[in-house]
């Protein structure tokens, strides 16, 4: 008994021991990289962590940030806010890291963020929830959101509902803080352009069947059905309503009508679906470099498999070029230059190297993610334009671009 | 360095405090509790909500403790007739039940979106160590009494009865004794020690979201309770420091070599160790660290 508990003592404070012996090489800029590799957002968080680590590693290349390598510490959230706190309370205290990036669900990053604020770093996230961009969560501003909120993505389904001249949209959501917040978002912004709401279902997850809520939903006769949701319930849902054989207009998140969804259900049941996505800024410099870091680090998967891979991949370049910019490792430093080089104007920009390069020639730059053009408002909140893709014969089409 | 690991002995404490809960239920009664998420959640929002509401945080730790134990009642007029397994599917169904409430009252809990902002505990010591310690303290105290009441409970003679109820019900119903009314008790005792601990938690991690909820805290606990050794409060307390040195202290084993294992795979390596251990207590020391090896 009492060997075995001396064993343990020595073997815990021997692994607390190392990371001093870790800390002494050499001058790095210490970044976490704290994403959700288990739990909910499991598919995504590898990709994410990855990517940051292939993004560290071209800025590394590139000479690194005021002469120092970029550091990466990585730990899983689990996505579960209490693992998360203890994940970041060990990235703040024990690796000293002066900026955590790619914290994914809204209650992980609502837990973090007291954390960030007390020690006085950067918290770069990918939540939807709109608490996250005010005070008191974000009370000194050092919090930066690289997805567009849940409330952002409801406005653009909105005016894709108008555009498309639908009149009598119904709404289901997947019930969690994503999915509520893209139906409740589009209710609100319908409701504010004088239309009328339609009929709103809400359904719990993990479920075999939906066909209870969808019937639910098709008996008030709607002219197309708005879905806050992911991939494998939209799947299920989109399986029944086929089988009911009733014709359906269909506004679904890019998150769910992805080609994923076209290859389990093939062209007929997707055939006319309205997916809508941030623009992952494809087709320009930047995601073409995204895309082939992703596929070197993730088996050849493309980089539109991973929406927040993206995102991520964008926080590393944005972080290291606004410490170019701010020729300091200092946070409120830091913190100043993010928006001076992530916005408009300046020269436009893709790569570290190139943002580098121009820093240092002393112009204004304005970094082109692969993820969005990445313009922060006064929040730190990103307002992307919405590309919406309509699918046709099992082929994922973009018709044209929403702003709001 | 420090404050991390006043951090982890926070969270330890916290499933020090769940432990106990089960073992006074399970390891002293028998009682197989699979939703103690539950009264964990029923805790961690009762003190929250009341909180926000301005009312003192001693009162509303006291109120979380009664709401656990006053949600445990129903049940156990329900479960208590039904054998183990039986209680076993209805008490994890009450945890589902309590978390799909949260869901959708959101008028009261804000439904999927959670309760941000709860006040920190100790507030006004400022967020930084000396909050943080104070708490740690706090909860170290509240576990210390707590695990010195069960010791004595369990040589109590009421201990003797809830013993005797896990070992042959029915002999100590021949002796003219009521099970159904200990086993109240017991269940009333073990929800308020974890409604306790949901205050804690509450109080500490600043935001309660359902999805904090979900059974695996069950299962954590339970995992505890069978490292550290069934029916003994000292088990309890290893048991749940050991599951946090497990869930934690994986975190470390890359800084110190980088290279053995890639980022992402440690994710799940972390909980692969976890079960591996649990198999191997399992099968070596069945009893836990601290068991009771009088008995066979």
């Amino acid at each position: 008994m009492t060997t075995t508990r001396r064993t343990v003592l020595a073997a815990t404070s021997g692994l607390l021991a190392m990371p001093n012996v870790v800390r002494a090489q050499g001058e790095t800029f210490r970044i976490g990289a704290l994403n959700p590799v288990t739990g909910a957002g499991s598919p995504y968080g590898s990709g994410m962590q990855r990517m940051i680590g292939a993004a560290v590693e071209a800025i590394n290349a590139a000479g690194g940030v005021n002469g120092r390598r970029i550091e990466v510490f990585s730990e899983d959230t689990q996505t579960n806010p209490q693992a998360a706190v203890l994940a970041a309370k060990k990235l703040i205290e024990v690796n000293r890291v002066r900026a955590i990036l790619g914290t994914w669900s809204s209650g992980v990053s609502l837990a973090v963020i007291p954390l960030v604020n007390e020690a006085e770093i950067i918290l770069m996230n990918t939540s939807g929830a709109p608490a996250l961009s005010v005070p008191p969560a974000n009370a000194k501003g050092l919090s930066y959101r690289f997805q567009a909120t849940n409330d952002r993505f409801g406005r653009a389904f909105a005016e894709i509902a108008v555009r498309e001249g639908f009149r009598r949209p119904a709404t289901m959501a997947f019930n969690n803080a994503s999915g509520l917040g893209n139906t409740e978002g589009f209710r609100r912004a319908w409701a504010a352009k004088g239309n009328q709401n339609g009929e709103h279902v809400v359904y719990e997850p993990n479920q075999p069947s939906y066909r209870a809520e969808l019937l639910r939903v098709l008996a008030t006769r709607p002219d197309v059905i708005v879905m806050g949701s992911f991939l494998p319930d939209t799947t299920i849902i989109l399986r029944e309503w086929f089988q009911t054989g009733t014709p359906m207009k269909w506004i679904i998140p890019g998150w769910a009508a992805n080609p994923q969804l076209v290859q389990a259900l093939g062209p007929a049941v997707t055939q006319g679906i309205i997916a809508v996505e941030s623009v992952s800024n494809e087709g320009a410099p930047a995601f073409a470099e995204f895309d082939a870091a992703h596929r070197r680090a993730m088996g050849n998967q493309p980089g539109t498999a991973n929406a927040y891979a993206a995102m991520t991949w964008d926080m590393a370049h944005t972080l290291a070029l606004a410490i170019e910019q701010a020729k300091s490792f200092e946070t409120a430093a830091i913190n100043a230059a993010i928006r001076q080089v992530a916005n408009p104007p300046g020269e436009a920009v893709a790569t570290f190297a190139a943002g580098k390069a121009a820093i240092a020639a002393g112009r204004k730059i304005n970094f082109e993610g692969a993820s969005s053009v990445l313009d922060f408002d006064q929040h730190g909140d990103v307002t992307p334009d919405f590309g919406v893709f309509f699918i046709e014969q099992g082929q994922i089409n973009r018709r044209y671009v929403v702003k709001i | 360095m420090e404050a991390y690991l006043v951090a982890i002995a926070i969270v330890g404490a916290i499933y020090v405090l769940l432990t106990l809960g089960l073992t006074v239920q399970y390891g002293l009664t028998g009682l197989v509790n699979f939703g103690h998420v539950g009264f964990f959640a029923i805790g961690a929002y009762a003190s929250a909500l009341l909180s926000l509401e301005g009312v003192p945080l001693v009162a509303s730790f006291a109120c979380a403790a009664l709401a656990a134990a006053l949600a445990a009642w129903p049940i156990g007029l329900v479960a208590l007739r039904l054998r183990d397994d039986y209680f076993a599917v209805v008490t994890l169904g009450f945890s589902e039940t309590v978390r799909l409430v949260i869901t959708s009252e959101r008028w009261l809990t804000n439904g999927v979106q959670g309760v941000p902002g709860i006040p920190r505990s100790f507030a006004g010591l400022g967020v930084g160590m000396a909050g943080s310690l104070a708490t740690l303290a706090a909860i170290a105290l509240v576990c210390l009494a707590v695990a010195l009441a069960l010791r004595r409970i369990a040589r109590s003679p009421f201990g003797r009865v809830i013993e005797a109820i896990r070992d042959n019900e029915d002999a100590l119903r021949a002796l003219g004794k009521d099970p159904a009314r200990f086993k109240m008790q017991v269940l009333a005792l073990g929800a308020a020690l974890a409604g306790v601990a949901g205050a804690f938690y509450a109080h500490y991690i600043t935001y309660v979201s359902p999805d904090q909820f979900i059974p695996l805290v069950t299962f954590y606990v339970w995992m505890a309770m069978i490292m550290g050794g069934v029916g003994r409060v000292s088990g309890a307390v290893v048991g749940a420091l050991l599951l946090m040195l497990f869930l934690e202290g994986t975190r470390f084993l890359r800084d110190v070599a980088p290279d053995l294992i890639s980022a992402v795979d440690m994710a799940s390596v972390r909980i692969g160790a976890v079960g591996l251990a649990l198999i191997l207590f399992t099968l070596y020391r069945p009893q836990g660290l601290v068991g009771d090896y009088t008995r066979r």
